[in-house]
Formats: C-alpha cells, sequence, structure tokens
C-alpha cells in the first residue's frame, strides 16, 4: 500500500550521488550540464529539495537514465 | 553645508566604493558563467543575514530616538534611510538580484532551488508582517501608535524576517549530507 494511502509522510529518494560517481562528475559538471548551480544538485542529492518535473528529466537524461531509475518514493 | 548632508554623502560615498570594491573584485577574476553564479550565490548567502542584521540595527536606532513634536532633520535622514534600504532589499528579495551582472549569470543564479526558497522566504515574511500587524493593532488599545510607526513596524517584521529565511535556507543547500 503506498504512503499517500496509509497517511505515512512520502519521500523522493534518488540515485543520482551514485550514478554521478560512477560517470565520474563532479555536482559541479552535472549542474552545468542541466543548466541550475550546483547547491540546486546538492539539495536534489541530499533530499532536501524535491524536483520539478523539467528539472527531474534534464538531470535524468544528463545521467542516461530514465526518469524512473533516477528517482522513485520512498514510504 | 550642514553636517546630516555631510553624514549622508559619506554613507553614499561609502556604499558606492562597496560596491565598486565588490565589482572590481569579481571582474578581476576570469570565471565561467557557472563560476560566476556560484560565487556570487554563495556571496548572497552569507550576505543576507548580515543584511538582516543591520536592516534590525536600524530598527534600534528609529525606535531609541525620543518622541519630539517637532521632526528634527536628522529624523528624516534616519526615516529615508530605512525607506530607501526597505526598497533595496524588498527589490533584491522579489526580483533575482544582482542587478549590474549579465542576464546569463542572473538567470543560473535564480535557478529552481533559489527561487523556492525565496518564495518559502517571502511567505515567512508575509505571516510575520501580518503577525506583527495584529500586535500593533492590539497595542493600539492600550498605548497610541502612530500610523508611521506601525507601517515601520510591520514592513520591518516582514522584511527582516524573509531576509533571515532566505539567508538560512541558502545556507542549508550549501551543506553536503
Amino acid at each position: 500500500m503506498s504512503g499517500a494511502r496509509t497517511g505515512m509522510p512520502e519521500r523522493l529518494a534518488n540515485r543520482l550521488k551514485e550514478r554521478r560517481t560512477e560517470l565520474g562528475l563532479t555536482q559541479a559538471e552535472l549542474a552545468e550540464r542541466v543548466g541550475v548551480t550546483r547547491k540546486t544538485v546538492n539539495t536534489v542529492e541530499n533530499g532536501v529539495f524535491t524536483p520539478s518535473a523539467t528539472l527531474a528529466i534534464k538531470l535524468a537524461h544528463a545521467l542516461d537514465l530514465s526518469v524512473e531509475q533516477t528517482f522513485w518514493i520512498e514510504p | 553645508m550642514s553636517s546630516y548632508l555631510i553624514g549622508l554623502l559619506v554613507g553614499i560615498g561609502a556604499g558606492l566604493l562597496i560596491l565598486a570594491v565588490t565589482k572590481f573584485r569579481t571582474r578581476n577574476r576570469s570565471m565561467s558563467v557557472a563560476e560566476q553564479a556560484e560565487f556570487l550565490s554563495k556571496r548572497r548567502a552569507r550576505m543576507l543575514p548580515a543584511l538582516a542584521v543591520i536592516f534590525l540595527a536600524q530598527q534600534a536606532s528609529y525606535f531609541s530616538t525620543p518622541a519630539t513634536t517637532a521632526p528634527r532633520p536628522v529624523d528624516t535622514v534616519k526615516i529615508s534611510a530605512w525607506l530607501v534600504l526597505s526598497i533595496v532589499l524588498l527589490a533584491a528579495l522579489a526580483t533575482k538580484g544582482f542587478w549590474g551582472h549579465s542576464r546569463e549569470v542572473r538567470n543560473l543564479i535564480d535557478d529552481e532551488n533559489t527561487r523556492a526558497n525565496r518564495n518559502r522566504a517571502m511567505q515567512s515574511g508575509f505571516l510575520f508582517a501580518m503577525g506583527a500587524g495584529v500586535c500593533v493593532y492590539i497595542t493600539t488599545m492600550f498605548i497610541p501608535v502612530t500610523t508611521r510607526e506601525a507601517v515601520h513596524i510591520m514592513m520591518s517584521a516582514g522584511i527582516a524576517t524573509a531576509l533571515i529565511q532566505w539567508g538560512y535556507l541558502e545556507r542549508r543547500a550549501y551543506r553536503d549530507a
């Protein structure tokens, strides 16, 4: 049962850091690829900031992944 | 020339000197757009709490002035300085800021996370301004408060809260997990 149905708080988890490290990219380099500052990449990686659909797609494409492979909902 | 005018001119001169130094420091480094945005964004995160402190200190100076029947020239200067600073800070809160820089740099600085942080800060500022309004309203039942004082308190509460909140969110965004 999903967190929304049970009333449990949900968070958007991601594998940005893992994939970025695999590709040998720094936060600044990834940020430059998607046209944001390093701060935004850092907050998304840390789960502090939930990106918009546009940014999520851009990040996934920059890391050669699909959005579903990059982001998922954790209860 | 009156001492107040000299003080005002010295203040404006100091402000222009600080602007020139910061501009020179930024220009002296050959940086890409991304590096410039990073540098300026970090500087803003450091400056916001400092600006809030300066702004709040100015309030102490305003409210410590004894109430006089006839306004003195120094009071006019104080109020004008507060108004100018308030307008500049409001403009910085409501726009992308960094007006002297290229559009590319300004657009990059004002990215998704910054806009979200700014909107959250503006929301807090609005709530605190309204809260201050409620407090002033209750206060007027017991002691007289002039319109100018009420507006001053509400604007200051809103702007200072927004600055502090934005500064906190920007600094947190740079923290590593």
